[in-house]
């Protein structure tokens, strides 16, 4: 199929390396046949936003948080504090201190630790949880080593700890701190049930005793009153008293 | 590793906030399992002038640059490659370009590239400076390949990601004589499904392909038969993106 009008007559060719001038009626085929884009009704900015879809955890969150689980199973104390930068050879030396009173140095990161602590019964220590910190946990709970070792390193504070189930606070820590120790505590009490009867023992025997003594004091009173004169009948008498 | 502020912990009096530090996030690295390096991972050096140099001056057949192209429109072996975007004539000057710009700017030993234009065999004839014309059409001045619109130039491959590859591709797609862009597979992928969404939601009942099939108005006067295959996305050696 051949054009019926020879539009080329003299002039350039099809393929140019310029860009060829198009006819004028081209030009308004061109113009008409754009692309027109579709219009929705409703402008996408005037509908709500999709909320963001919440990331699905990975493995290594799930195995942190088991972690915190453990320690928060496991150990009788547990206390957070503030955590500032501080040289390494300084936390070496301090974790080795702690290691000697089995206090173990836990880091732990915020982002895990709060949604399980919101959940479990450890609500009141969220707050404890916002700047870096870390946990000493122990199984047994040696305050005073703990607090002469932190009291050593200026660049750790201790924010609050959780002592048996009791969540304390900072002043409580010290307080626990003055506590004498299990045995002692434990040798006072039996110390103060045991003052009731003794002290009834010493009750009972009290008047007999204070006149045993009165009596005493009497015969050597007499005796150093009458020295020269033997007489029988006030010994006899004192020992027919008893 | 310190944050920007979190949710947890709200600025504090004075607008101070607290960086921390949170989890990071590990990210696999990618696969690349399924490529297969070729025996030379550089480009091959390609001839000025063919093994058999011809003698006989052919005509210009400048319709090897016209229209889409037909051959090297998707790839084969590598994951990223030079795309044109228009039709043009490649000579020496551009092979060694493109060849010395990407073996200085690529690794061998991780990354490959291929050719996927022929060496030049089409002979171009120039007459000398300074004579008027007629006396006879002029001796073969040097060899070119034909490269029409949608057809891959070069490509590059292995394991590399796309953000690599791209500054020297976008270097050197500057500087060919057609439009061209640096291009990956999924890039492509992406190109001609964009083209059939907005072949397919395109409000505008009029298109050249409807007018000209049908000659709606006598249009095909000012037509060329070609247009009916190029649909009007061509003209002469351009391709029209916008279009369609």
């Amino acid at each position: 199929w051949l054009p019926a009008l020879q539009l080329v007559r003299h002039g350039s060719k099809a393929v140019t390396r310029h860009w060829k001038a198009m006819h004028f009626q081209r030009q308004k085929l061109m113009a008409v046949t754009e692309y027109l884009a579709p219009r929705p009704a409703i402008p996408p900015r005037c509908l709500v936003p999709r909320k963001e879809k919440v990331e699905e955890d990975n493995g290594y969150a799930r195995l942190l948080r088991r972690q915190v689980e453990e320690v928060f199973r496991d150990n009788r104390m547990i206390a957070v504090c503030q955590y500032n930068s501080m040289p390494g050879e300084d936390m070496v030396l301090m974790r080795h201190y702690l290691r000697k009173h089995n206090i173990e140095v836990k880091f732990v990161l915020n982002e895990i630790i709060r949604p399980m602590l919101s959940q479990s019964k450890y609500k009141n220590l969220l707050p404890l949880f916002v700047a870096r910190n870390i946990l000493l946990v122990s199984p047994e709970t040696k305050v005073k080593e703990m607090l002469r070792v932190l009291k050593g390193v200026p660049q750790i504070n201790l924010l609050g700890a959780c002592i048996d189930n009791t969540i304390l606070s900072r002043q409580g820590v010290e307080n626990f701190a003055k506590l004498p120790s299990l045995e002692a505590a434990q040798g006072q009490t039996v110390g103060a049930l045991a003052l009731l009867p003794s002290q009834t023992s010493s009750l009972l025997q009290g008047g007999s005793a204070h006149l045993t003594a009165l009596l005493d004091e009497h015969i050597r009173q007499l005796q150093a009153g009458e020295m020269g004169s033997p007489d029988e009948s006030a010994p006899a008498q004192s020992l027919g008293a008893h | 590793r310190p944050r920007s502020e979190s949710p947890f912990c709200p600025p504090g009096p004075g607008g101070v906030i607290v960086p921390r530090a949170g989890l990071k996030k590990y990210v696999l690295p990618p696969d690349y399992s399924g490529i297969t390096f070729p025996e030379r991972t550089k480009l091959k050096f390609m001839d000025k002038v063919p093994a058999v140099p011809k003698v006989r001056r052919e005509p210009r057949r400048l319709r090897d640059i016209r229209g889409p192209s037909r051959e090297a429109t998707d790839f084969t072996q590598g994951q990223y490659g030079i795309l044109a975007l228009g039709g043009g004539y490649l000579h020496w000057g551009h092979f060694e370009m493109i060849r010395l710009t990407i073996g200085r700017s690529m690794d061998p030993k991780t990354m490959f590239a291929i050719w996927r234009v022929p060496a030049p065999s089409k002979p171009v004839t120039r007459k000398s400076l300074g004579h008027r014309m007629g006396g006879g059409k002029g001796p073969i001045d040097h060899y070119v390949t034909a490269v029409k619109s949608g057809r891959l130039v070069v490509e590059v491959g292995g394991h590399c990601e796309f953000e690599e590859v791209k500054p020297f591709l976008t270097q050197v797609a500057r500087k060919l004589p057609f439009p061209a862009i640096p291009i990956s597979r999924d890039g492509l992928e992406q190109m001609r499904q964009e083209e059939e969404e907005k072949r397919l939601n395109n409000q505008n009942p009029w298109t050249f392909e409807r007018i000209v099939t049908a000659n709606m108005l006598g249009m095909r006067k000012y037509l060329s038969p070609y247009d009916l295959q190029l649909k009007g996305r061509y003209w002469g050696k351009f391709f029209l993106k916008h279009r369609l």
